[in-house]
């Protein structure tokens, strides 16, 4: 049985194709225009790199923040939902998933099968977002892919107390004139954030093994912060980004209605 | 006898000289990087604007996130306390206030002697604070002085920001924008967003009348007429609503020296 995932985020859509033995491929493109094309565009171009047919899927879910809009799904599932199957198919000790995307941080518990048993959401503040890891990139000039790198240079001399993204790019421009490096106020950066999503996961409560997915795990910076904070391994998958989707397309192969 | 209050803020530093209970001058200078620096040049701003020199004054309080590093200040005393006292001065029945500066919120309950009885502040986050509108006035391009006056000319009140977060908002602002929503519409909606915000903190204390707004934000009309609407209450604003929290030190100056005589 194919299946499909498509996870439509705040500023990216992924898809996976998945079939019994793993995943057949998966993509990620970024939103331009409405959500409902951009999501009927990225799964085409999958399918064609590919060389899939529609016809040859058994099942598309989609996922996300913009779930409801995409009109070529068999059905939708939950962010919470898709985002623990997919980590915990990936890892199945997994228990605790934490997802940071773009513009909010997920936490959920699930039992050994995979299945949600809690979470907690934080999606009103930018405080530990990915969209505040984009605008302190842009400050800093350094690419967003570089930056987890460069603050594990850091010598831990730079803490920021703001909890605010708003005030913390204040605290930030203060640094630069200060003549702190870089790698310094990355890493200072990096810990603020891993402050905000450990206080989080503290919450709902941390079992191992912990998995981090969303575009923000691929922050080497973010994961090693969160690590020492939480004192326990993060595991972070090959493709943290794919997750969500990869848990909806293992979704779809339950039956309809099911979950 | 002549006092002198200092008031190290966020965003501007502000300095009152009284002279026998009187104001005799006041000034507001932008805070740089160095907050001595500021407070220095806000003293000499106002004594520059009287006969008087810097041996003249008897004593001076600081107030303000940067009243500890006020190189002449003999003494400091926190601005919850100076912005109740200086509203006191100018409304005596004055028993609500709003002080909203560039980077926090505070609603302040006080009894008629202007003693602060209770309080609620925000510096946690810039939702509902003058750095949320400051952020929105340099991304729509319009100046911030401008921005609440502009605010009233929106064409209705439909616009909504559905975001809280300032840095999400922006995003939210900028596809308004794009779909052709009028800049006064957008900025209706900000003002709004503020004074929600910030009648949340007044329902927090409490709002007794009478009600006054000091603070850089007492500046801005959109926000100001849309807090009042919300709270079915008109409010008080003295002429010079940046320089309460100074005028509030100096109050306190007069205070110190009156109970040494």
């Amino acid at each position: 049985m194919v299946t499909a995932g498509i996870d439509i985020g705040h500023e990216s859509v992924t898809v996976v194709i998945l079939h019994e033995d793993g995943t057949l491929g998966h993509a990620t493109f970024v939103i331009s225009g409405e959500v409902g094309a951009a999501a009927k565009l990225a799964f085409e171009q999958t399918l064609d790199r590919l060389g899939l047919e529609r016809a040859g899927i058994h099942r598309i879910f989609a996922t996300g923040i913009g779930r409801e809009n995409v009109a070529l799904a068999d059905g939708h599932r939950t962010p919470m939902l898709s985002h623990t199957r997919g980590a915990h198919w990936w890892l199945p000790g997994a228990r605790t998933v934490i997802d940071v995307g773009a513009e909010g941080t997920r936490v959920m518990r699930c039992d050994a099968h995979g299945t949600l048993t809690n979470f907690a959401l934080n999606d009103k503040c930018a405080a530990g977002s990915g969209v505040f890891l984009e605008t302190v990139a842009g400050m800093l000039d350094v690419p967003l892919a570089d930056m987890g790198a460069l603050s594990l240079r850091g010598s831990r001399r730079v803490v920021l107390t703001s909890t605010c993204a708003v005030f913390a790019e204040s605290e930030i421009v203060a640094e630069i004139h200060r003549g702190s490096s870089r790698a310094d106020i990355l890493q200072g950066v990096h810990e603020s954030v891993a402050t905000k999503i450990a206080a989080m996961s503290r919450r709902v409560g941390i079992e191992a093994d912990l998995v981090l997915t969303g575009g923000v795990a691929r922050n080497v910076g973010v994961a090693q912060a969160l690590r020492e904070q939480l004192q326990m391994d993060v595991a972070v998958p090959e493709h943290p980004e794919i997750a969500g989707a990869l848990g909806a397309a293992l979704l779809a192969r339950e039956p309809a209605g099911a979950a | 006898m002549v006092v002198c209050g200092i008031d190290v803020g966020a965003r501007t530093a502000k300095a009152v000289l009284l002279v026998d209970g009187a104001i005799a001058a006041h000034s507001i200078v932008r805070t740089g990087p160095e907050s001595a620096a500021a407070a220095v040049a806000a003293l000499d701003t106002a004594l520059a604007a009287t006969a008087l020199r810097r041996e003249d004054i008897e004593l001076t309080v600081a107030t303000g996130y940067g009243r500890v590093v006020v190189p002449f200040a003999q003494r400091n005393v926190t601005e919850i306390a100076c912005h109740a006292r200086g509203n006191q001065y100018f409304f005596p029945g004055v028993r609500t206030i709003l002080d909203m500066g560039g980077q926090d919120c505070k609603a302040i309950r006080c009894d008629e002697t202007g003693k602060v009885t209770n309080f609620l502040m925000n510096d946690k986050c810039a939702a509902g604070t003058g750095r949320a509108l400051e952020v929105m006035a340099s991304l729509l391009q319009v100046r911030l002085e401008d921005l609440g006056r502009l605010s009233l000319e929106a064409s209705n009140g439909l616009v909504k920001i559905s975001n809280t977060c300032v840095v999400f908002a922006k995003s939210e602002v900028l596809a308004l924008a794009r779909q052709g929503v009028s800049t006064p519409d957008i900025l209706a909606a900000l003002c709004d967003g503020v004074a929600e915000r910030v009648k949340g903190l007044l329902r927090g204390v409490g709002v007794e009348e009478d009600f006054a707004i000091s603070g850089g934000i007492s500046k801005n009309i959109g926000v100001v007429r849309r807090v009042e609407q919300k709270l079915g209450t008109i409010s008080r604003i003295c002429f010079e609503p940046q320089v309460v929290g100074a005028l509030g030190a100096a109050l306190f100056a007069r205070d110190f020296l009156g109970r040494n005589a």
